[in-house]
């Protein structure tokens, strides 16, 4: 192509505010490689942490924050910062489950899914079309839905009507199905960002709404697909959560909401949209079940282990701000 | 207001040989002149001439690279505007900078450096009521809201607090360009009592019949330098826009092969409205043809884009393309209809400015590069090549995020995105070359008259005299949000300014 080698320099050099930046990109830079450096050996020193069992417990614990982190990085990706309904749609999702499981575990995961894509789906498409503030939306929708499932379960607990969600414990190769489940999931959310006009565009409408609507980009489309997607995601979450429990209250979501958003920020997702990655919500999930399962190892109370999953999310959002800062000025 | 110190010449402010580039661009190369205590001086001259940076060197925003500002007898050195304001100049920005939720008393509180830092709110009350009874808002409480105020009303606030910094010189920067003629008629009464009371008042403004009526001495800038400073009396609409464009010939020439009623209707837009900004357009678009709205701000040229668009959800207007109609103020029916546009805010409502110039360009046609909605690499980059030669962009840019390149090749992937398509029948561009240097400009004017070669239909909206001669083939003027004139072809540039400035009204009629 002789587009690609015009030899005209069409733009001015880099202005001496460049060279400033990469002094302080490379600070950053130093900064984050001392931060991993700490955790690996803090990590190393830390009795029974480098072990294959442990690995498994921390992957295990990370995988259903994970599953549901990943559906709330199409949220965040597509500009509609979070949705704080995430653990009332387990709940209400799970308890739908256990008590479809006497048509079979197919059709009760099927089931499941709808539920999931359907309640998360509305509150997506309200964002995308009517440009709701999904905040406020999902707020509202998270009493609702804890409402409605009060209001049907009669505030009990729900107990499985039948044994075939027993078979997503199952252990292959002695780790948990979720584990599985959750790495293919996050390899497909990522294809679908990456390579799909779906993904792209969701970069894009994220990045600048406004300017979507003019390139005429279906802005209302996609990000009702995307909260669709979340959806399905959330519902998995909801099915393995559920099954792992053996019973559903309106609690079984506990604190997955704020857990997935801070795997999300962890990740290094910019919350203001148009950035990330499936990838980085998976390794943001991993950072913070690791730096949990340090603090237990070496016999720190649960307040402590709360206290540093936030400072772990202020650290990368401090990080990833003055990353993106640096490059756009 | 002591006007007790002035000048040799009995004047408050003079500046001298004022010089200020940016960059290679000598933005203003000599400027002087003065104004007299209680002077309304009018600062005119055509895009580009320099008027802002005067300005803004006046108020303290830019400093100057050369030449002298006095105040009174002393030179002074107005590093910021707060500088500035303590030497008694207060600037009247284009912008309204008032808040809209908090009281007009609040507001007044708001930069006021003579309050008192305890019980502001009493002791300031009697001061502030003072004020506003000069500039006319003698009906308006203290404890009343901005928001319940007019647009124009807001902007006497705004005078007001100028004034209430115990200015010596009050600078407006085209105070009535968003008003209606009622609420311009205040800010006039403002104005002169504000010149009444000793105060000197610097006057920029595009609509040239107010600066008559206004003003008593008229200084016209041309290309960074002063032309001349006229008392008003010895001014006439068109000696005033002999001054601003110079003697150099400038016509709209009809071009060569270009028929302009030969080819097919596309788009035809009729009473196309806008409430309190257009009234009742009408425009027919043909193939192959550019076409302009030529207008000021708040002219409603760039409402009519919009409007086109689909972007102005209170507009009305019966718009079809190829015959058939499009619902007004849905900006997915206009671009299904083929309808693209470029907006004149790159950042907020254009490009994806942390994203490549690759996504960019691409962004609008994601279907064309996806097989089953995957992205095909070899349609991608296909159709990357083909734009980038299109555009005349480095090819070894398209990975670099847009916002890294200068606003010319920014705007060359703003309007590059919309071109080399098939399924775009009209571009509209509002205000194409905002913030592009020369070069850029002729490149993108290359390449919008390369697509209206190949049939597409561009409409246009600009202030630029010399952009309008130099793309159009019709100019359609606008003034006060109604059509003035449409002109297709051999027409004079300094008509197409005296009614982009001036309306319709002939000079007989308007002349003081």
């Amino acid at each position: 192509m002789n587009a690609l080698s015009t030899p005209a320099r069409l733009d001015a050099p880099a202005s001496p505010r460049g060279r400033q930046r990469s002094r302080a990109d490379v600070v950053i830079n130093v900064i984050v490689v001392l931060a991993v450096l700490a955790a690996i050996v803090v990590g190393l020193s830390t009795h029974r942490f480098a072990t294959v069992a442990n690995a498994k417990a921390i992957i295990t614990s990370a995988s259903l924050v994970g599953i549901a982190a990943l559906g709330l990085t199409l949220i965040t990706i597509g500009g509609s910062a979070v949705s704080l309904a995430i653990a009332p749609t387990v709940a209400a999702v799970g308890m739908m489950f256990l008590s479809a499981q006497s048509l079979g575990l197919v059709p009760a995961l099927a089931i499941a899914l709808l539920c999931g894509v359907v309640i998360t789906g509305v509150q997506g498409a309200v964002v995308g079309y009517a440009a709701a503030n999904p905040v406020v939306l999902t707020i509202a929708a998270s009493f609702a839905i804890t409402g409605l499932a009060i209001g049907i379960s009669g505030g009990a607990s729900v107990a499985p009507t039948g044994s075939g969600y027993d078979h997503l414990n199952a252990t292959p190769g002695g780790v948990a199905l979720s584990v599985y489940v959750l790495i293919v999931l996050a390899v497909a959310v990522e294809w679908t960002l990456r390579r799909t006009g779906f993904g792209r565009s969701l970069y894009l409408i994220g990045a600048n709404r406004p300017a979507a609507r003019v390139a005429g980009l279906p802005v209302g489309r996609t990000t009702a697909v995307a909260w669709l997607g979340a959806g399905a995601l959330f519902a998995v979450t909801a099915a393995f959560t559920a099954a792992f429990n053996t019973s559903a209250n309106v609690n079984l979501g506990g604190t997955l909401t704020f857990d997935a958003i801070a795997a999300v920020l962890a990740g290094g997702t910019s919350i203001a949209g148009g950035r990330g990655s499936a990838l980085r919500t998976l390794a943001g999930a991993v950072l913070i079940a690791g730096v949990s399962d340090i603090l237990l190892l070496r016999g720190y109370s649960t307040g402590v282990q709360i206290m540093v999953k936030g400072l772990i999310v202020l650290f990368v959002v401090v990080i990833v701000h003055l990353r993106t800062k640096g490059s756009r000025a | 207001m002591s006007s007790a110190s002035t000048t040799a010449g009995g004047e408050l402010v003079r500046v001298d040989g004022l010089v200020k580039s940016y960059g290679s661009t000598r933005a203003v190369r000599g400027a002087s002149f003065g104004i007299a205590p209680g002077e309304i001086h009018a600062l005119c001259g055509h895009n580009g001439a320099g008027k802002s940076t005067v300005v803004k060197m006046l108020s303290g925003q830019e400093v100057p690279d050369g030449g002298t500002i006095r105040v009174g007898a002393e030179v002074v050195d107005l590093r910021s505007r707060q500088v500035a304001q303590r030497g008694g100049i207060a600037l009247v920005d284009q912008e309204l900078s008032v808040v809209p939720t908090l009281t007009v008393a609040e507001n007044l509180l708001l930069g006021d450096i003579q309050a008192s830092w305890i019980n502001r709110r009493r002791t300031s009350g009697e001061r502030f009521r003072t004020l506003l009874d000069r500039v006319g808002l003698g009906h308006v409480g203290l404890d009343q809201r901005l928001s319940e105020l007019g647009i124009g009303e807001r902007q006497l606030i705004e005078i007001a607090r100028a004034l209430g910094q115990d200015a010596r010189l009050v600078i407006l920067d085209e105070p009535t360009a968003t008003l209606s003629d009622v609420e311009s008629a205040y800010v006039y009464t403002a104005v002169r009592s504000v010149a009444a009371a000793g105060c000197a008042v610097l006057f920029v403004s595009h609509r040239l019949g107010e600066v008559l009526d206004l003003s008593d001495r008229v200084t016209v800038m041309r290309d960074g330098a002063v032309v001349a400073t006229t008392p008003v009396a010895d001014l006439t609409i068109d000696s005033l826009i002999l001054q601003m464009l110079g003697e150099a010939p400038h016509r709209l020439g009809r071009r060569t092969g270009r028929d302009i009623e030969g080819s097919a209707e596309v788009l035809s837009v009729s009473g196309l409205t806008v409430p309190g900004r257009v009234a009742t357009f009408d425009i027919t678009l043909r193939a192959g043809r550019v076409y302009a709205v030529a207008g000021q701000l708040g002219s409603g040229a760039s409402d009519v884009l919009r409007a086109i668009a689909g972007l102005v959800p209170a507009a009305t207007a019966g718009i079809t393309v190829d015959g058939v109609t499009v619902p007004a103020g849905r900006p997915a029916a206009a671009i299904k209809a083929g309808i693209a546009f470029v907006s004149n805010d790159r950042k907020a409502e254009g490009l994806f400015l942390d994203k490549p110039v690759s996504w960019n360009l691409l962004a609008t046609r994601l279907p064309h590069v996806t097989r089953l909605g995957v992205l095909d690499r070899r349609r991608w980059s296909a159709a990357l090549a083909a734009l980038i030669d299109l555009c005349g962009l480095d090819g070894r840019r398209a990975g670099h995020d847009v916002g890294s390149l200068s606003g010319g090749n920014q705007q060359k992937v703003f309007v590059g995105r919309c071109l080399g398509r098939d399924d775009v029948r009209v571009l509209l561009l509002d205000d194409p070359t905002r913030g592009v240097d020369v070069g850029g400009r002729a490149a993108i004017h290359a390449l919008l008259r390369d697509a209206a070669d190949r049939g597409m239909t561009v409409l246009f909206s600009s202030t630029d005299l010399e952009e309008l001669l130099d793309l159009a083939d019709v100019v359609v003027t606008m003034h006060k949000g109604v059509a003035v004139r449409r002109h297709d072809g051999d027409t004079a540039g300094s008509v197409l300014l005296r009614e982009m400035t001036h309306g319709a009204a002939t000079v007989t009629e308007e002349r003081r």
